[in-house]
């Protein structure tokens, strides 16, 4: 990704974050976007289900200690409409995706983007227009 | 060339951004003048699901079709309206309050997100959209109204010239009986329980709840509706509400059973409103 590249997704992001509602939950209810980072890892699990996909992600830390984190998608069926299909993402992929975490402290995160293991870089929202693919 | 499409892309997106920032700002503003009760959540609400419908958004917008009996057929696959989602304050006009009673305005001000019948895969009730389309079939003693999510549910509305049933148990949707006047369908509905949120942030309703639709379809992509509440039992007088959808083309409904996989209420920790308020 270029760095020009990086500043649209940082720019949208930063509007995102203002945006206060899920589909199914209220997002500022359950997750902090002011703290959004990136989680880089490799795919442990994935759950095609409503009301929303999730896939599950190991971390290593500096330490080498290793911690799964749960990553919430959008539905299934928005995202089919957006583009992606549920093989995209396959156990033993590395990953690395922008997510805003859980309020309460949970291993739990909002996934914003995802970079596939193939250099794609997901997006669940922004991209719409494009099929969700960059 | 691609690094001036990139640079272009930027200047867009900080276009973008600015004038959504600026309308968001001035909503938020309104929300703290003195009122009582708070505009609280940005119109676009939906996030990723209403995205993922733009590109479906049908394009031409001929004159709407008629059915067999020379009425206008209102039958399709329509896409949800913002407004009626976060709060249903945006769907007021310009300027307008909801006119909620003492208690409504302190149980929606007091409401957890966790507590969202929602947010929990219950049905939605009339007026609130989830950011999901909704399928219209039109016969002529029967409009039915197949809703995808936030849980696959239906409504029936009887166009027979049959009244409302006396003594009805509160139900998720009540009971429509609708008419037409012209080229409107106006739907008529009572026997609601007071369980569902009217949005997010919990706005309230009782039992009392009596609600008016009027549905026109001005042409054939888009399907303009106009809610009038009436609830005695939460509000100081009944207000409309303002609505539109436009009409989904080479899309279908799609599956969707929100209890499937429903890990988020035990990590909902807030309102649905946002912190500042």
């Amino acid at each position: 990704m270029t760095i020009k590249n990086s500043a649209v997704v940082g720019i949208l992001g930063l509007f995102f974050a203002v945006l206060p509602a899920l589909a199914h939950h209220a997002f500022v209810a359950q997750y902090d976007a002011s703290k959004s980072t990136t989680l880089s890892g490799v795919v442990t699990k994935v759950e095609w289900t409503n009301p929303h996909a999730r896939f599950y992600v190991d971390v290593k830390d500096k330490s080498g200690a290793v911690t799964n984190w749960n990553l919430e998608l959008a539905s299934p069926n928005a995202l089919r409409r957006l583009g992606w299909t549920r093989d995209i993402l396959k156990v033993g992929d590395q990953v690395s995706v922008f997510v805003a975490p859980a309020k309460d402290g949970a291993k739990m995160a909002n996934a914003r983007t995802v970079t596939l293991a193939d250099g794609r870089k997901m997006v669940a929202g922004v991209a719409a227009e494009q099929g969700g693919v960059q | 060339m691609r690094e001036d499409r990139v640079c272009s892309s930027v200047r867009s997106a900080l276009f973008v951004v600015a004038v959504l920032t600026f309308s968001a700002a001035l909503a938020f503003g309104q929300g703290q003048q003195g009122q009582p009760e708070p505009a609280g959540v940005n119109p676009a609400g939906g996030g990723v699901p209403m995205r993922s419908l733009e590109r479906l958004k049908a394009k031409s917008a001929g004159p709407a079709p008629r059915a067999a009996d020379g009425k206008p057929d209102l039958s399709g696959l329509w896409g949800p309206e913002p407004r009626f989602m976060g709060d249903i304050s945006n769907a007021l006009k310009p300027g307008e309050k909801l006119p909620l009673q003492p208690w409504a305005v302190k149980v929606s001000r007091e409401r957890l997100s966790k507590d969202d019948p929602e947010a929990n895969c219950l049905p939605a009730g009339i007026p609130r959209q989830t950011p999901f389309p909704f399928k219209i079939i039109q016969t002529p003693k029967l409009v039915v109204i197949l809703i995808e999510g936030n849980m696959h549910t239906y409504r029936q509305v009887f166009v027979d010239g049959s009244t409302h049933p006396k003594d009805l148990d509160p139900t998720w949707f009540g009971d429509s009986r609708g008419k037409w006047e012209g080229d409107t369908l106006v739907v008529d509905t009572i026997g609601f329980n007071d369980k569902f949120w009217f949005d997010g942030i919990g706005h309230p309703h009782t039992e009392k709840l009596h609600i008016v639709e009027r549905y026109r379809r001005p042409d054939a992509a888009h399907l303009d509706y106009e809610v009038t509440i009436d609830d005695p039992g939460a509000y100081t007088r009944p207000f409309t509400m303002y609505g539109q959808s436009p009409l989904l083309q080479n899309a279908e409904i799609m599956e969707y059973f929100c209890n499937e996989n429903n890990q988020d209420v035990a990590h909902v920790i807030g309102k649905g409103r946002p912190a500042k308020e």
